[in-house]
């Protein structure tokens, strides 16, 4: 998962034709439809490669 | 993970001080000591110091360095990256006391300002949506699509946003008129034709955070109920243009535009229109007259857009800086918004702080900061420690604020009270070697050019004041000019059909209301006290202070300067064309060329007949 775009895993169905009501928040709370680790691990990393200050994320 | 990320400012100003070659030069020098993996670039939006770029950015540590030029890229990366050394030579030194400042926060520049509309501007890779999203982008789309249309309406209401673009309308109040108009189809127009001589507020945003002006415009369409919007930028503007695109596609990739957005029901597209850089197209009717392939011209109003716009649909118009100040209502809620500014005027305003002070650039401050507080701690205050004489604030249709309203509060309101208007954004500032005469007809010799010439007021009366201007500039005023002047103001403003007529004369009003000692100067005495009007100076040669180095001899392109060497030199005022050429090469030590602007004695005895009412008409 390079991008928020990108599945997780085969669970996610978000698509530009089947889109998800809740991509906003699964790119940063993620996944909100299924529990693991891995996936909010995946999410996690873009956050992380992108974050270049402590104050970054928040708003 | 990266150990570092290194900021470069990418706005169209640092990319013309040379940021494209400081990155690439940074590539070389990052994969020369192996730190390419270890180092992430970003090529951000403005930073807002323009005129310190290119900026450089060195996080976590929040290392500003400013003005880097490809040649200081490997003492930045051998000196500070790998052995951790500052390079001080880089680091801001504050003109003021100098200090020298390593992080950005630190800097008077930016420390009273207040970032919302550009909050990620400088921040963010404006071509990555991901950063957009991590900073809490499309979360105020997404709240926006789980309410009614007129409860979004109803929120930017309460939030008391006004427009950014010019007169301050309320944003919500537009919304509503547009959400309640009738129609099959709706538009949202983004106006993005910023014309104002020296502003770019629109420009950095556009290029520094697209995907806040998009998300805005979102809102905007779930909030009247329309399905495409317009963005109307000038072809002038083609990196705005070109980041704008690459955000629209993205935006639709990831389902925040397009069919069904979010899957929740909504469908909106947004296309581009680039205009061709005609001022009046900025008016709301002329611009939706050019992106219909019109001539771009105002027209009457009413019916207004939000009643009857593009193409004859309700269509709501908002400018960039609004629009990206939606996005924070919605998220974080109208009352938060509404938390800064004054009573009148809520949030924040960027401007674009140009001509005599230390420090130039793009500000954002929030509403209700005095003129005192952005000319002279943001600002540095006035450079070569000069006297100020006046901000003019709003561009050609703004005002001169002098130096007795230092301490007025920059609020909508505030404003237009003391005869300027916030306008969209721009505010020059001027010391006194400026003459506010020859400001005024240089504002009116930009509004007269761009004229669309539709209305007899605008048209033929922004010529006949710019005329009367020259004439005074060029010591051929005469004492019933100052009345006509005003006469003709106050006539084009009533009877001018758009904006652009009904604002022109403010330059002149505030100059003549302000400091109408100089036109009086200029009418009576044929002097300027700013030593600035050409044909009412005079070059002299001091015979006491000449050297004979003959320099200026040398220099003056009409021969007018005689003078054998060592010996003192004169000046043949019947040859001398005023280029001050001789002024500028003469030694600062010796100082022998005077420019001098004493004014006729036939000038004076003209005024005081005046003022007896025996020879002036007026």
């Amino acid at each position: 998962m390079k991008h928020f775009i990108d599945h997780c895993c085969e669970k996610c169905f978000n698509s530009k034709e089947n889109p998800c009501e809740q991509f906003v928040e699964c790119c940063l709370d993620g996944p909100l439809c299924h529990e693991s680790e891995e996936c909010k691990e995946a999410r996690q990393q873009i956050v992380d490669r992108y974050s270049h200050s402590p104050l970054f994320r928040e708003q | 993970m990266y150990e570092r990320h290194i900021l470069i400012c990418a706005g169209t100003g640092c990319i013309s001080s040379g940021a494209l070659e400081v990155k690439e030069t940074l590539v070389d020098e990052l994969e020369k000591h192996g730190l390419t993996n270890k180092v992430r670039i970003i090529m951000s939006g403005c930073h807002g110091f323009c005129e310190k770029g290119p900026i450089f950015i060195v996080y976590p540590e929040d290392v500003f360095y400013c003005g880097v030029q490809p040649e200081d890229v490997k003492e930045i990366v051998e000196e500070y990256l790998v052995k951790g050394n500052m390079v001080e030579r880089l680091l801001y030194h504050d003109p003021v006391n100098d200090e020298t400042h390593v992080s950005h926060d630190q800097i008077m520049f930016y420390h009273k300002q207040l970032r919302q509309a550009l909050r990620n501007c400088g921040v963010i890779d404006p071509e990555n949506i991901d950063e957009y999203i991590i900073r809490g982008g499309y979360k105020g789309l997404k709240n926006a699509l789980k309410m009614e249309p007129v409860e979004v309406v109803n929120e930017v209401k309460s939030s008391g946003l006004r427009g950014r673009g010019g007169a301050g309308f309320p944003t919500g109040m537009k919304w509503q008129f547009a959400n309640s108009s009738k129609g099959d189809k709706k538009y949202v127009v983004c106006n993005a034709d910023e014309g104002d001589p020296g502003a770019f507020m629109d420009r950095s945003l556009l290029e520094g955070d697209p995907h806040a002006v998009l998300e805005g415009m979102c809102i905007a369409g779930r909030a009247i109920g329309a399905d495409e919007g317009y963005i109307y930028v000038r072809s002038e503007y083609p990196l705005a243009i070109k980041r704008l695109r690459t955000a629209i596609g993205q935006a639709e990739e990831y389902g925040m535009l397009g069919e069904n957005v979010l899957g929740l029901g909504f469908n909106f597209k947004i296309k581009i229109k680039e205009g061709a850089g005609a001022f009046v197209c900025g008016e709301e009717t002329a611009l939706l007259a050019s992106i219909e392939g019109k001539r771009g011209v105002p027209r009457h109003r009413p019916p207004f857009p939000a009643v009857e716009g593009l193409w004859g649909k309700p269509t709501c118009i908002n400018n960039v800086e609004t629009l990206a100040n939606v996005p924070l209502i919605l998220r974080h809620g109208a009352e938060k918004f509404a938390s800064i500014g004054t009573e009148g005027s809520k949030g924040t305003k960027v401007f674009a702080l140009t001509g005599k002070v230390n420090n130039t650039g793009l500000v954002e401050v929030p509403m209700g900061v005095t003129i005192r507080e952005v000319v002279f701690d943001i600002g540095g205050g006035i450079r070569e420690g000069k006297k100020f004489k006046a901000a003019q604030i709003g561009g050609p249709s703004g005002g001169c604020i002098p130096e007795e309203h230092l301490d007025l509060p920059i609020d909508f309101d505030s404003l237009t009270t003391a005869g300027a208007m916030m306008g969209s954004g721009g505010l020059v500032v001027v010391d006194e070697d400026t003459c506010m005469v020859d400001m005024a007809r240089y504002f009116l010799s930009f509004t007269k050019k761009e004229s669309c010439g539709q209305c007899a007021p605008c048209r033929l009366g922004t010529t006949q004041m710019y005329n009367i201007l020259e004439d005074i500039t060029e010591g051929r005023g005469k004492p019933e000019d100052l009345k006509l002047l005003e006469e003709l103001a106050w006539a084009i403003k009533k009877g001018s059909m758009c904006g652009l007529g009904q604002t022109a004369p403010n330059p002149v009003l505030t100059t003549l209301r302000y400091f109408r000692h100089e036109y009086e100067a200029h009418v009576y005495e044929k002097r300027c006290p700013a030593l600035a009007c050409k044909a009412l100076l005079q070059y002299q040669i001091d015979p006491d202070k000449c050297i004979g180095c003959q320099r200026c001899k040398k220099e003056c392109p009409v021969e007018a300067i005689s003078g054998e060497k060592k010996e003192a030199h004169e000046i043949n005022q019947d040859l001398c064309i005023k280029c001050g050429a001789c002024y500028e090469v003469c030694p600062k030590k010796v100082r022998a060329v005077q420019v001098l602007s004493e004014g006729l004695p036939e000038s004076i005895e003209e005024k005081e007949a005046c003022e007896e009412g025996s020879k002036c008409q007026s």
